[in-house]
């Protein structure tokens, strides 16, 4: 590769002319110094900057020399500390300050971009899985993980009616997340249960624990016996496209819901340990650039403390009656038959059930688990370069 | 003690027995419900709108007592509901209230007076409940914030684990002492609070010099001030560190600095830098494998993580976890180093410096201050040995609140949040 080097001396700027074709690569001078790849500056091993040199980090650091061996395909620098730099040109080429070669970069390695869709797209969104695949094939495994991400929903079919189905599952992908109901739980009527999922009533469309500020990121819920009464059946909407309708058609109802704290709680005890979670936040939660991050919603688990204004109440009701109002049309309805592992991303999805009967000879039954999405994200970026999807 | 003092005497300017008092409701703007509490001149009505009553309601058809969790019909829910009329039971301290939807609701006096919209009524619960507000502090103050607890009296007393995780929560620090040399006890001390957090690096981790080691803080060099895992969303939240064996050689020190306490001098006297490290998204990674299981980590987010309010929620910082992608504008780049390293000079110069014992427990906040220790020699006969442990704040703070119901005593029924009797139904 012929690669032509110059500079941008007021903005201490190093520019990589690759061919005519293309604009060139453009690298600032201090972030060049900070990631110099000398054992000194950088440990291979552990993959990271050795970092002693940074108690006091001279930011008027400058380049003084600079060059391109084509020998070694490396860019040379002398620096104003007397340090030497190398940088090959794949290293460089990966990490371009192009606004393009960033959104690549994140698209590729950080997160998918998730694509929201209404209750009249789930035919069209909908994909299985099949169980045995995915514990065997790391190809399966990357493609459902990518599915979850990016449509917030996967059907996982044919798993075995065995109880270390999730747990198999969850450690395919890393393990599993713990909460105060353990690492794995069991949704079946209980009469005087002390968690509402635990009774056979229609359970409305809600998030699972938004009383934490770590809220498990996947839900996983695998259907060992399913009810024959006429209920039972699984509702699931994709709460960002929810946002978004609210965004475009009730502006102020977006706003209430994405300004407003509200006290979401769950007080009780599973096994030995008593709890009183509570977490504050709206029902939309929006990142710096206006981004949805987290959806919270569940009638059960809010708290009938309300921190907010007396004048702020009226309105928030007023929203989330529309909000819930647009989540149950924009329901899609299915009912899982047992083998089947309903998997969602809980940050995202609101999902809810039918209610049903029970009888001596037909028990619905079904098992729970979470998995973070920091776990998943990471096994998905691993999968992605261990089969050369980045090539 | 004093905290639990401080509480009863909270709890005893709420309750309701014992005073004599002209007990009155009425509608107001045909929505709201007024109620008057008390016939002291000083003790103005509490308004409450009447969306949020109806919502709250307590019957059995509305309220689930055994999950303690509202079971109304949402899909039916009419948020334009009115209260049309009042009666107020003086005997019961009960307020019945009929609505435009044609149902019945009673709510106990003592239940809405701790419900109060009142601005003052609900920061104090929110305080004295939800999460206590943190005290920042300077490195030279660390030894009259540093509160320092007995092992055995943490493991045996309900109290001790109370006034621990306070201090944790208000400081964001605090040390045990006189804990077993054995590897079990960060486990027996996050099981007194819940259960501790896993990582990619699995439940209990070991911090001792292993040459050729993946992760940067598992060599015997220098490690300097940093938060563990930035490169998770989910942040572990407070460091549990087990002292077995420390080094005899003069390093092995543990240095912490309150972030937070940095944050506020960099807001205060440097403005621009703190917009900077506020605005600048930073890429945080770890790439590696533990026990066969590889992973890639990213996260990005600021070096100081603000909520909605300004209010601090995180500080992210270490070099070695810092990526090489740099997904910024060209144009952020050199303005944020030059105020990274303001931020890192001034956190390193604040440092306060100690070394812990054999039998020492620190815990600190992972999410606020910044941990290193100085560099060690090994040798045959004395290798220094850490065990480690996280804990996530939703799990100490739930603990800390039924600690604080629980030992409120006889007024726990009149505790804000408090539900007496949820324990028993399940």
């Amino acid at each position: 590769m012929l690669v032509q080097v110059s500079r941008d001396l007021q903005q201490q700027l190093v520019l990589l002319h690759v061919s005519a074709e293309q604009p060139a690569m453009q690298f600032p001078e201090i972030w060049l110094r900070d990631n110099c790849r000398c054992p000194k500056c950088y440990m291979k091993q552990t993959r990271s900057r050795l970092p002693h040199g940074w108690n006091y980090l001279d930011p008027t650091v400058r380049l003084q020399e600079i060059s391109w061996c084509a020998e070694q395909q490396t860019l040379q620098i002398e620096w104003s500390d007397d340090h030497q730099s190398s940088y090959p040109i794949s290293w460089l080429q990966e990490r371009d300050f192009s606004q393009a070669n960033r959104a690549r970069y994140l698209r590729a390695y950080y997160r998918p971009e998730q694509r929201h869709w209404s209750g009249q797209q789930y035919e069209l969104i909908r994909r299985e899985f099949q169980y045995q695949e995915l514990l065997e094939s790391d190809e399966a495994l990357l493609q459902w993980l990518h599915h979850l991400a990016v449509y917030g929903l996967a059907l996982v079919k044919q798993a075995p009616l065995e109880e270390d189905v999730l747990r198999k599952l969850c450690n395919r992908v890393g393990f599993m997340r713990r909460t105060t109901y353990g690492d794995e739980w069991s949704v079946r009527a209980q009469p005087g249960a002390s968690n509402y999922a635990y009774l056979a009533a229609p359970l409305p469309l809600h998030t699972d624990m938004p009383y934490f500020e770590y809220k498990p990121g996947v839900t996983l819920l695998h259907t060992l016996q399913q009810s024959d009464s006429p209920g039972g059946w699984n509702l699931l909407t994709d709460a960002f496209h929810v946002a978004d309708l609210l965004r475009q058609r009730y502006p102020s109802s977006f706003h209430v819901l994405s300004q407003t704290p509200v006290d979401w709680a769950d007080i009780g005890s599973d096994k030995e340990l008593s709890f009183h979670n509570i977490w504050r936040a709206p029902v939309i939660n929006l990142d710096a650039n206006g981004r949805y991050v987290r959806i919270n919603h569940s009638i059960p688990q809010r708290d009938s403390h309300f921190s907010v204004p007396a004048d702020q109440v009226r309105p928030w009701y007023e929203a989330m009656a529309v909000f819930i109002r647009l989540a149950n049309e924009q329901a899609c309805t299915f009912k899982t038959a047992p083998g089947d592992v309903l998997t969602f991303d809980n940050l995202r999805m609101v999902h809810g059930r039918t209610g049903y009967d029970d009888t001596d000879h037909n028990v619905r039954h079904i098992l729970g688990a979470f998995v973070d999405w920091d776990i998943a994200y990471s096994r998905w970026r691993v999968l992605k370069n261990a089969l050369g999807h980045y090539k | 003690m004093i905290l639990a003092r401080n509480l009863k005497s909270a709890l005893s300017q709420l309750t309701l027995s014992g005073l004599c008092r002209r007990l009155s409701a009425r509608i107001v703007d045909e929505a709201n419900i007024e109620v008057q509490l008390a016939q002291v001149a000083t003790s103005a009505a509490l308004t409450y709108p009447g969306v949020w009553l109806r919502d709250n309601c307590r019957c059995p058809a509305c309220f689930h007592s055994n999950s303690q969790s509202r079971q109304l019909n949402w899909q039916d829910f009419d948020a334009t509901v009115r209260p049309l009329s009042l009666h107020m039971d003086t005997e019961k301290e009960q307020l019945r209230v009929c609505w435009s939807d044609g149902h019945e609701s009673t709510y106990e006096l003592d239940w809405l007076q701790r419900r109060s919209f009142n601005a003052k009524t609900q920061r104090d619960y929110l305080n004295d409940f939800y999460r206590p507000p943190a005290i920042h502090w300077s490195g030279r103050e660390f030894e009259q914030i540093a509160q320092r607890f007995d092992y055995e009296q943490v493991m045996s007393e309900d109290a001790a684990v109370q006034h621990w995780l306070q201090a944790l929560a208000v400081y964001g620090v605090a040390l045990l002492h006189s804990a077993p040399l054995d590897e079990g006890v960060v486990r027996h001390l996050a099981e007194r609070v819940g259960f501790i957090r896993r990582t990619t690096y699995g439940e209990e981790f070991i911090v001792q010099a292993k040459p050729g080691a993946q992760n940067y803080a598992y060599l015997s060099l220098p490690l300097p001030l940093h938060t563990d895992l930035p490169y998770y969303e989910y942040k572990p939240s407070v460091n549990i560190l087990h002292c077995v064996v420390q080094t005899k050689s003069h390093g092995g020190s543990n240095l912490l600095v309150d972030a937070f306490h940095i944050a506020d001098r960099l807001r205060r006297d440097h403005p621009l830098d703190f917009e900077r490290l506020t605005q600048t998204i930073v890429d945080w990674n770890d790439i590696g494998g533990e026990n066969g299981c590889e992973f890639h980590n990213i996260w990005r987010a600021p070096v100081i993580c603000l909520d909605a309010a300004g209010e601090y929620t995180r500080i992210n910082h270490s070099v070695p976890q810092r990526d090489s992608h740099f997904n910024v504008p060209l144009d952020q780049v050199l303005p944020w180093y030059e105020s990274y390293a303001r931020f890192v000079k001034l956190a390193h110069m604040d440092a306060h410096s100690f070394k812990t014992q054999p039998g020492d427990v620190l815990t600190f906040n992972n999410l606020r201050l910044l941990h290193g220790r100085t560099g060690y020699d090994d040798t045959e006969h004395n290798s220094r040995y850490i065990v480690g442990a996280y804990l996530d704040w939703d799990i100490i703070y739930s603990r800390l609140r039924v600690l604080k119901k629980r030992l409120a005593g006889s007024n726990s029924s009149n505790f804000p949040g408090s539900c007496s009797g949820s324990s028993a139904a399940a």
